[in-house]
């Protein structure tokens, strides 16, 4: 049994928790997805949400709309959803709650430096983040020009200083190298947010370490696949994967030394979760994968809202939100390059 | 009765033979006119396959990693370029040839090779059903030896030009890739054929010409 959650966590996460589900409801039904896969042009699907909650971030856009335009208004309604609730949190749920952003972090860092590399203005760089990702200092990471000038002049004083202690070297930063970086960050952040968890303990300790596992096995499926024809080694590809998870460690040996897409569906059959996921795909394709996947992830986000008086609802939301949000992109990509029939190839129903 | 004489040649006979070589340079013109609009329409559906798969690629691996802000604004010399050059050996030399060299920036020679070989036989597009997108006899066993050969430097090739997007890109962006190298291709052939069908077009209007002044 669980900490006695029930009698104390409302005291300062009950009005949180209440808020996290009503968002919960606002998100998009089957319904309203096929309404949107009837629209013909981005301004009936503008139209459409103009109904929803996304309604007042797109009214005053122009047309002809862009389907970056749209994905950009809507994250910024979830931008907004999470600062309410961020400014609102106490310790630790506040903590929590920044920990689902240092991927985002992570994702703006490696792009500020990649545009860098290519010579891109730093504003336009700027102007391309996530705005969940940002912290104060970003804008000077274009001044670095290795590994350790990155952690000494920039990211020393943001939450990700703790990540770097595995990079840090005095190459210079070169595609390859910042590739490894990347990954390496995501690897330490995980497993740092999985040790957070479960030092909470309770519920929140159950779900998210579910939660963070599943994550953790995808990422290694994808960086398997990924790597493959790369000049990635197998040592290499087996650093990247996260120390913990389903597939570790045995499953994580196995995926390092496959050359395609057949052995690592070898590989996962023999564990039943993934059983079921590379049961729909046929042999030889990995198309279908990534949905599969969202799909999986879906129905364990939604599964975290069956029990209360935890803060998996708040990761929940957020991944299941971002998942909307992909849903949209998709289905306006499909509408404006007029590839309507492909719409079902990527949308992940949530409810 | 009256017995024609099939063997001597007299006017009737030569007017035949001018009206046959008219014949086969109105044919050869709407058979350039045929293969350019089936080419057209392959790379149109090309194309839509390809930004089908950018759009993927961009769903699968993220936002901010499928971006144009991570285009390469460095100096490097092109991957890929065009070699413009006029036919030579034939009476029509005025009519300029357009090949392809993919993955210039290395491995010059066998990339060259391999495209001046296959660019001298798709300068003759032979007679054939109309709606199919085969176009060209296949390649021959040796012609295939090289491509084998060329492969490695081509993959290393393809994965320098996508490095901008990183080095661990879903093979959704690895097809889009393709995709594109495959209307970049197509595009080539296009230009030649306009090239072709408008040196047939030319060679019927003379020969129209010609007919006008003898009346």
């Amino acid at each position: 049994m669980y900490g006695f959650e029930a009698m104390t966590f409302n005291i300062h996460g009950g009005y949180l928790e209440a808020i996290v589900r009503g968002h919960r409801a606002g998100l998009f039904t089957a319904a309203d997805y096929n309404n949107l896969c009837q629209c013909e042009t981005l301004d009936d699907i503008k139209m459409h949400l103009s109904a929803t909650e996304y309604g007042p971030y797109l009214q005053n856009e122009p047309s002809p709309l862009h389907t970056t335009t749209i994905v950009e208004k809507c994250t910024l309604k979830l931008v907004d959803e999470y600062k309410h609730m961020l400014c609102q949190a106490t310790e630790p749920l506040s903590t929590f709650l920044e920990y689902i952003t240092y991927g985002h972090m992570i994702d703006n860092v490696v792009l500020i430096v990649t545009g860098t590399l290519h010579e891109r203005d730093v504003q336009e760089l700027l102007e391309k983040c996530h705005p969940l990702g940002m912290f104060d200092s970003i804008a000077t990471l274009a001044v670095a020009q290795n590994m350790r000038e990155l952690y000494r002049l920039v990211l020393v004083d943001t939450p990700l200083a703790p990540y770097f202690s595995e990079c840090i070297t005095s190459e210079d930063l070169d595609d390859m190298n910042i590739e490894i970086m990347r990954n390496t960050l995501y690897k330490a952040y995980l497993e740092d947010f999985y040790k957070f968890c479960q030092k909470l303990g309770g519920a929140t300790a159950e779900i998210m370490s579910d939660l963070l596992a599943f994550e953790a096995d995808r990422r290694a499926v994808n960086i398997t696949i990924n790597s493959i024809g790369t000049e990635l080694t197998r040592d290499d590809r087996r650093k990247l994967y996260s120390n913990f998870g389903l597939l570790y460690p045995y499953g994580h040996e196995e995926l390092a030394v496959c050359e395609d897409i057949d052995q690592v569906r070898g590989a996962m059959e023999k564990y039943p979760p993934y059983q079921s996921i590379f049961s729909k795909l046929s042999y030889g394709e990995s198309q279908m994968l990534d949905k599969a996947f969202y799909e999986e992830e879906v129905k364990r986000l939604c599964l975290a809202f069956e029990q209360q008086f935890h803060y998996g609802v708040f990761f929940a939301y957020m991944r299941l939100r971002e998942q909307e949000i992909r849903n949209l992109m998709w289905i306006s990509e499909c509408v404006a390059q007029n590839q309507k029939s492909r719409v079902h190839d990527s949308v992940v129903f949530i409810f | 009765m009256e017995v024609v004489d099939h063997e001597t040649p007299s006017l009737e006979n030569g007017q035949t033979d001018k009206e046959v070589e008219e014949n086969a340079n109105v044919l050869q013109f709407m058979d350039s006119m045929d293969a350019y609009l089936t080419l057209i329409h392959s790379l149109s559906s090309t194309l839509r396959r390809g930004w089908l798969e950018l759009a993927s690629a961009r769903h699968s691996m993220g936002a901010s990693r499928v971006n144009t802000v991570l285009l390469d604004h460095t100096s490097h010399p092109a991957a890929t370029s065009l070699l413009v050059t006029q036919d030579e050996g034939k009476v029509d030399s005025g009519k300029p040839h357009f090949t392809l060299c993919k993955w210039a920036s290395s491995s010059n020679e066998n990339s060259l090779l391999g495209e001046k070989q296959s660019s001298q036989d798709k300068l003759h597009p032979q007679l054939r059903h109309r709606g199919s997108t085969e176009l060209y006899e296949e390649k021959t066993s040796s012609e295939n030896k090289a491509s084998r050969e060329v492969d490695d430097p081509v993959q290393k090739e393809r994965s320098k030009s996508l490095s901008m997007f990183g080095t661990l890109v879903s093979p959704k962006l690895r097809a889009a890739q393709l995709s594109f190298e495959a209307a970049l291709e197509t595009l080539v052939e296009i230009a030649n054929m306009r090239s072709e069908m408008l040196c047939a077009f030319d060679q019927v209007n003379m020969k129209l010409a010609g007919r006008k002044d003898e009346k």
